[in-house]
């Protein structure tokens, strides 16, 4: 990955803006001396405070059924966004009216500074990667990538050095000539990115870019779409709805529920510090607790009592595997060290590695994960076992139950 | 394993096989023999002469000019309505492209005489069109130039053949994804670009399929110029026909009917070749 990082690929800029600031708002490539009209656009300069890409009031409704509720949302230039939900959610239709695929029902979308709401597909400065990748079935590999220069009219020397230095972004040198009907899943995918790219979209967007693909496959072409989007200084915009994907690639994560994003920030904090009780079960494993909140006391049903203003109501009380601690029964409660303990039976250990995720079953009311360092625990004591497992108040995030 | 498997395959294929063998291929062979022999005296002699075919570029070529005239004005008046129906069911009938699609098959249970007869009551002197010219004022005699002429002949068999030039064009409109074409649309493709770089690439076979199947179809009919197409309309079936039939010279008919399939073949490639070109998106 280093060698390939110094190699001369490095200097050429797929993407418009490049790394240089001057350029920013104009799609005119530094090396090309001849403005890129791929579009025909008529870009401005831009202040540099200005978002890439901002949606104002955006909607969508089918009839009577709303996809995307009104939203503001605004992406900056560099940005790596992941578009984060549930199926049906209404992330692919956000993806499709940036691209210009769905008319919006209402509100706007400008990007670098140019109103696009009502201009089709061909004639934004977005491009996007398919799902199901969309490869021309009748053309070569090569004859894929130059097929938009070709129809932008760039004269040909030019089309045969972009290309190769599309081909080598994507490392697909040697396909040249190859069917894309012979390519497998992951070479398809990198031609239909190396076909996006070659047009130096001011966006990328990408519609669920790894779901095709199997595991190890997934992680390789995770760290390809970051290196790249490292190299091309590119903003790309990926819907998925699969977190950890978001986790692995996104620098910020939208995450999407019914037609509104309910969190919007970087994955850090979406992790951290979730804002419902959908984000955090839908993004990273979570134990949950019910109970109630009464004069900003909330007590859990099974036990532990802690202070938390709000009004009073049902609650759920939400912990991360990883901010549990697991401790032997023989150990007194104190010995864990912390400050809500509950006894229960050891289900199942699963060795992970750096640590174990332990299975412990609490009597009747359910099951908790946790994530523990403690490696040797699993040897003390069987499954069937008695643990105490407890966590620091202060780890827990406590919502509203509705 | 492998072995029981080919004993197997071909098990499967030989009634199609055998079908073709005793109905296509024995028969062709034998008029193919035929048309090297002679007739003398109302009886054939085996023999081999060249005489048949030079009969056929001496005396027939006019009819033969003129079958490929008319087979190739209605091929191509065929294919391009075809392919234009095709594509709207296609892409832009919606959900209702298969009912439309229905709706042009249906047609091929009225028989082919029946469409033929249907054609002349529409083209008659007394017929639809005229009734309708004259009630409207538009003419006082009736015109008789539609009825018993090349435009009848043509009008007719492109009537005819249509659903079978439909058939394969929308077959293959139906294999293009619309994925590609999404994808055409964003690297900034105009929908002229998509359908000229797209679709119709994809739709090749499909249209020299439609372009086969009805230049040979009108170039080896002989009943729709008999009924409709008048005396001057001498398409080489008509010949062929009373060579096998009031003539008794076989050898003859056989050699109109390869020196036909000469020309058929030599179209269809011809024209296969040019649609294959003229469809392919610029490189």
């Amino acid at each position: 990955m280093l060698a390939r990082l110094n190699s001369p690929s490095l200097k050429m800029p797929l993407s418009p803006q490049s790394t240089n600031p001057e350029s920013t708002g104009s799609r005119v490539m530094a090396d090309d001396g001849s403005g890129d009209q791929t579009r025909g656009s008529k870009l401005r300069g831009l202040p540099e405070s200005r978002p890439l890409v901002e949606l104002r009031k955006l909607a969508k409704h089918y009839g009577s059924i709303t996809a995307v509720h009104a939203l503001d949302l605004e992406i900056g230039r560099g940005e790596f966004l992941a578009i984060l939900g549930p199926s049906g959610c209404g992330k692919t239709t956000l993806l499709r009216m940036i691209s210009g695929f769905a008319n919006p029902s209402a509100g706007t979308i400008r990007i670098a500074g140019e109103d696009v709401t009502r201009r089709g597909p061909h004639n934004r400065p977005t491009n996007m990667v398919f799902q199901g990748y969309g490869l021309f079935p009748h053309m070569t590999v090569a004859q894929n990538v130059a097929y938009g220069l070709r129809i932008a009219k760039r004269p040909r020397t030019e089309i045969v050095r972009r290309v190769d230095e599309a081909m080598a972004l994507v490392h697909l040198e040697s396909f040249r000539d190859r069917s894309v009907t012979q390519l497998s899943g992951g070479q398809a995918q990198r031609v239909a990115l190396a076909r996006a790219l070659i047009m130096r979209p001011e966006v990328l967007l990408l519609d669920e870019p790894l779901a095709a693909l199997d595991l190890k496959l997934r992680k390789a072409m995770q760290e390809e779409l970051r290196s790249i989007h490292a190299r091309t200084g590119g903003t790309f915009v990926f819907v998925t709805h699969d977190q950890e994907e978001a986790m692995g690639l996104a620098t910020r994560i939208c995450v999407m529920e019914s037609g509104r994003v309910i969190q919007d920030g970087p994955p850090e904090a979406i992790y951290s510090f979730p804002r419902s009780r959908f984000v955090s079960t839908f993004i990273g494993e979570a134990n949950i607790f019910a109970g109630q909140r009464s004069k900003s006391m909330v007590s859990l049903e099974i036990g532990p009592c802690f202070e938390d203003h709000g009004p009073d109501e049902d609650v759920v009380c939400v912990v991360r595997p990883e901010k549990m601690i697991i401790a032997d029964a023989v150990d007194d409660a104190s010995s864990l060290g912390c400050d809500a303990h509950l006894a229960g039976t050891l289900e199942d250990a699963v060795f992970l590695g750096p640590y174990v995720k332990y299975v412990v079953r609490l009597g009747d009311e359910g099951r908790v994960l946790v994530d523990s360092r403690d490696i040797e625990l699993r040897h003390r004591v069987a499954v069937g076992g008695a643990v105490i497992v407890g966590w620091y108040l202060g780890d827990q995030r406590v919502f509203s139950d509705q | 394993m492998r072995k029981s498997n080919l004993n197997r395959r071909l098990f499967l294929i030989a009634p199609s096989v055998m079908i073709f063998t005793i109905l296509f291929l024995i028969p062709i062979s034998y008029f193919f023999v035929l048309s090297f022999w002679q007739v003398h005296a109302y009886r054939l002699q085996a023999g081999f002469t060249l005489d048949q075919y030079m009969k056929v570029f001496s005396d027939y070529l006019a009819p033969l000019g003129y079958t490929f005239m008319i087979a190739m004005t209605i091929a191509l008046v065929t294919t391009t309505v075809a392919f234009t129906y095709a594509y709207f069911c296609r892409f832009k009938a919606g959900s209702l492209g298969t009912a439309f699609l229905f709706v042009a098959l249906v047609t091929l249970f009225g028989g082919y005489l029946t469409k033929i007869y249907m054609w002349k009551i529409i083209l008659g002197s007394n017929g639809v069109l005229n009734s309708a010219f004259e009630w409207l004022g538009i003419v006082t005699d009736p015109i008789t130039v539609f009825l018993f002429s090349p435009f009848a002949v043509v009008i007719t068999l492109t009537h005819y053949t249509l659903p079978f030039a439909i058939l394969p064009i929308y077959g293959s409109l139906r294999g293009i994804s619309d994925l590609p074409i999404e994808a055409a649309r964003d690297i900034g493709a105009t929908p002229q670009r998509v359908f000229f770089d797209i679709i119709l690439p994809q739709a090749r076979v499909g249209l020299i399929s439609a372009f086969s199947v009805t230049f040979l179809f009108a170039a080896g009919d002989y009943v729709t110029p008999l009924l409709v197409g008048g005396p001057q309309t001498s398409m080489i079936g008509l010949f062929i026909q009373s060579q096998f039939g009031h003539r008794l010279n076989q050898p003859l008919g056989s050699a109109m009917s390869f020196t036909v399939i000469g020309m058929c073949v030599v179209t269809i490639v011809f024209m296969a070749m040019l649609i294959w070109r003229a469809t392919r998106s610029a490189k």
